[in-house]
């Protein structure tokens, strides 16, 4: 079966008008070949996104859906044609990071179905997957521990240093990890984007403020001595070249902290 | 990616407006969540907007957890950030938004021909009228 970005570059050549479902996992919406919007099961979309600002009302959301569209929701004067293309990019970005990867569903396509949201700003198929493909390149760089993305996650019990400096969403995440919600669900409880949870709870795992939740000890481990002189000890009997391979998970930890350390150095 | 509305003031027409500033060289729309480039004008003269906009995102989170250091209270909300250099000045809003962001606003001005009291006058008019 063709990627989901396959299928929508050949529904953009056909310039094709309607909605493209993607088993449960989401939907994708477009009008003469040009997405106009995008959903994803997994994270909050832009009416969650707009009613955790506080600004409008689920209820009156989903009142305008129903009769009026954007078009009333701006003459209300709640949220201004910026706010609304700005909420919608948010959304759809955020969506696409989700649901572009996914495999195993039967996609649909319904002709003529649009989404109410849509239509205030356009987005094409290479500029999805190339910011996509940027997005995930930027969490590896943060911290590179793709489990967390998707396993429960908690505050650590001890912060590794004296003091720490956090974002509005990485304070948002370290106090909602209750050790239950993996960093999706959290977005959904935040009304954050999945993104943002995901790269902050990086940000704060690379820090040590955040482990998985099934992880016993958050702090890193002190190599011990003994330890050290066994690896040298091996690494000079004629074992393979380059760097000693424990197989000790903690040790790996400890190198990839180091090599963040490094390169914050310079 | 693409507006194709042209009310009031759209993502993408906003920075015509910015441009318009006396002294605009070159405007990038920046979503500071993500450090994603939403929209740039002006000639990017071998600078990749996507690496550019990372780049400035990364400016401004150190340039908050900086601050925060340094100013009482430790909490800080920057409105708006400006660099000199030999070459001209880097003018930086930075816009709260009902969701995430906040939504940055750059704008690299020219040395001789800008004035900096105004296209900060500018800017702040520009970022209320787009997100109010």
């Amino acid at each position: 079966m063709p990627s989901l970005d396959t299928l929508l570059a050949g529904l953009a050549k056909e310039r094709a008008t309607g909605a493209l479902r993607v088993g449960r996992a989401g939907t994708v919406y477009l009008d003469d070949g040009r997405i106009t919007y995008m959903t994803c099961a997994q994270v909050p979309g832009a009416e969650r996104l707009l009613a955790a600002g506080g600004r409008v009302p689920e209820s009156a959301l989903r009142r305008l859906q129903a009769d009026g569209g954007t078009e009333r929701l701006l003459e209300e004067g709640r949220v201004t044609l910026g706010e609304l293309q700005y909420c919608v990019l948010g959304a759809v970005l955020d969506a696409a990071f989700f649901l572009l990867p996914v495999t195993g569903a039967r996609p649909r396509f319904r002709p003529g179905e649009g989404h109410w949201l849509g239509g205030r700003w356009y987005f094409d198929v290479p500029g999805l997957v190339r910011e996509c493909a940027r997005r995930r390149a930027r969490l590896a760089e943060t911290w590179p521990r793709a489990d967390l993305d998707t396993s429960p996650v908690r505050a650590a019990r001890r912060m590794p240093g004296q003091s720490v400096t956090l974002s509005d969403v990485q304070w948002e995440v370290a106090i909602g990890a209750d050790g239950e919600a993996t960093p999706l669900e959290l977005a959904k409880r935040l009304g954050r984007s999945g993104y943002a949870v995901l790269l902050a709870v990086r940000r704060l795992a690379a820090a040590g403020l955040i482990v998985a939740a099934a992880e016993t000890e958050p702090l890193p481990r002190r190599v011990k001595r003994l330890d050290v002189a066994r690896h040298r000890a091996d690494a000079t009997a004629g074992g393979p070249l380059g760097p000693v391979v424990t197989g000790d998970p903690t040790d790996i930890e400890l190198l990839l902290r180091l090599r963040k350390a490094l390169e914050e150095l310079t | 990616m693409t507006a194709r509305e042209a009310t009031v003031l759209a993502l993408d027409s906003c920075l015509t407006e910015v441009m318009a500033i006396p002294g605009a060289l070159d405007a990038m729309l920046v979503d500071h969540t993500s450090g994603m480039a939403v929209s740039f004008s002006g000639q990017p003269r071998g600078v990749d907007a996507d690496k550019a906009a990372a780049a400035l995102t990364e400016m401004l989170r150190a340039s908050m957890d900086g601050l925060s250091r340094a100013c009482p209270g430790d909490t800080v909300r920057i409105g708006d950030l400006l660099i000199s250099t030999d070459q001209g000045h880097h003018l930086i809003r930075l816009t709260d938004t009902l969701f995430e962001g906040p939504l940055v606003i750059y704008v690299r001005l020219d040395m001789e021909r800008s004035n900096i009291a105004l296209a900060r006058h500018r800017l702040r008019a520009i970022s209320e009228q787009l997100l109010a």
